[in-house]
């Protein structure tokens, strides 16, 4: 509970300094992660799923929300790769599931992702296969942003593979 | 959306009257049950330089003589909490809307280390100001109140809950007498004037109007606080024994002196 309250504080510090001012001025903002990852990861540690709904009231719905989907084995791997020991929080650790943190990031995420399949249908968000190569991923992502982003004055996209 | 097949609390967030106390107000917390607990949660509200305080103090002392295991627990107290809190004051960058959640915060990690488990193991717990005090400073400031119920709605509903009432004139002269006026306590973030004096006046009005607004909905004890510190006291003492030994109370009347 705790947990959930202190991110939302910093949610809604960030909302109105690094969010709402750029939007007025009619800027793009561009949020790595947003309340959806809230919403799935309060949920998975026990916090009511309408409570925390009712608590980011305050936010500002997104245009466009791209959830980037991938399997829990292919997010380890990667994870693995990039640095020696997964993070006690990122894995779940704090809600002593398992003792060992592999096992406990596959319990811990598995739920994780099960509430952001239900965000999904509830919100709208438009899904990305992530387990493709960058590339693709970005070509996608291009083609749904401008969809939703006047793109006369936006670049061409490069047709050229890596 | 609420999974169906979840043993949900039946209550929405916005409809707080009539609750148990002893249970949550609103969605509450999942993962903690708190029903069937032995311990009691006495809060105490009411505005700046009321004498919260100096009541807690007196009848911490009385229920601990009668062999009563209290605890206390005080707003913004969270060891979590606390040095942020009084950063954020300091430095005056805060949003209101991140303030409130920040005691919010503070608030949950009191209930979840402190009162909970106080409850659990039986103590009476003395809550110097609960959620009442949030919610009204929140609503002077013009945060959306079906918003703050539904927010506090993981609170505990208290057995019991003591509103000390003063008005405005007598609290000027027991602020003024006791230590002045602060710059919080005086509403000045709302930049309502520079004169310390005219906006704690303003300000504290309106957060009176604001608690009274509450008294039906969360079953305040009223309690006209503009009396001497022993016939408060007194008051305290013949409700608080009224509802945790409720067969003793006409032995009281008779009990010599």
């Amino acid at each position: 509970m705790t947990f959930s309250l202190l991110h939302a504080t910093d949610f809604a510090d960030r909302l109105l300094y690094k969010i709402i001012p750029p939007l007025k001025a009619g800027m793009i903002v561009l949020a790595d992660r947003y309340a959806y990852t809230a919403f799935a990861r309060d949920v998975t540690r026990g916090v009511d799923r309408q409570w925390v709904r009712d608590l980011y009231s305050f936010a500002v719905r997104p245009d466009l929300t791209l959830y980037f989907r991938v399997p829990i084995d292919v997010s380890l791997d990667r994870l693995l790769a990039r640095r020696v020991k997964l993070k006690f929080y990122e894995a779940g650790m704090d809600l002593g599931w398992s003792a060992n943190p592999v096992e406990s990031f596959r319990m811990f995420q598995g739920k994780v992702l099960g509430e952001y399949d239900r965000l999904v249908e509830e919100f709208g968000l438009e899904v990305i296969d992530a387990a493709p190569s960058i590339t693709v991923q970005q070509r996608l992502v291009r083609t749904l942003v401008t969809k939703h982003v006047e793109t006369s004055h936006v670049e061409a996209v490069d047709d050229e593979p890596l | 959306m609420t999974n169906p097949s979840e043993p949900g609390p039946g209550l929405e967030g916005g409809a707080n009257g009539g609750i148990q106390p002893g249970r949550y107000y609103g969605r509450g917390i999942p993962y903690l049950p708190i029903e069937g607990y032995p311990g009691k949660l006495i809060a105490f509200e009411g505005t700046d330089g009321v004498g919260r305080t100096t009541q807690i103090q007196l009848l911490r002392e009385w229920l601990e003589v009668k062999g009563y295991g209290v605890v206390e627990t005080g707003w913004t107290r969270s060891p979590l909490m606390q040095p942020t809190i009084e950063l954020a004051k300091s430095s005056n960058t805060l949003n209101k809307l991140t303030f409130v959640l920040l005691y919010a915060t503070d608030f949950a990690d009191r209930l979840e280390k402190e009162i909970v488990p106080a409850l659990k193991a039986g103590f009476v717990v003395l809550s110097d100001r609960y959620i009442f005090t949030a919610m009204a400073r929140a609503g002077v400031r013009g945060i959306d109140r079906p918003w703050l119920r539904s927010l506090y709605g993981f609170a505990i509903a208290p057995h019991l809950v003591f509103y000390l009432n003063i008005d405005v004139k007598t609290l000027i002269g027991r602020v003024l007498e006791a230590r002045g006026m602060d710059f919080w306590e005086s509403g000045m973030d709302l930049k309502s004037g520079d004169d310390i004096y005219d906006s704690f006046r303003a300000y504290q009005s309106k957060l009176l109007r604001e608690y009274s607004s509450m008294a039906d909905e969360f079953h305040f004890r009223v309690v006209d606080a503009r009396r001497p510190v022993d016939k408060i006291q007194d008051e305290l003492r013949k409700q608080v024994a009224a509802f945790l030994e409720p067969v003793e109370k006409p032995v009281e009347a008779t009990a010599a002196p």
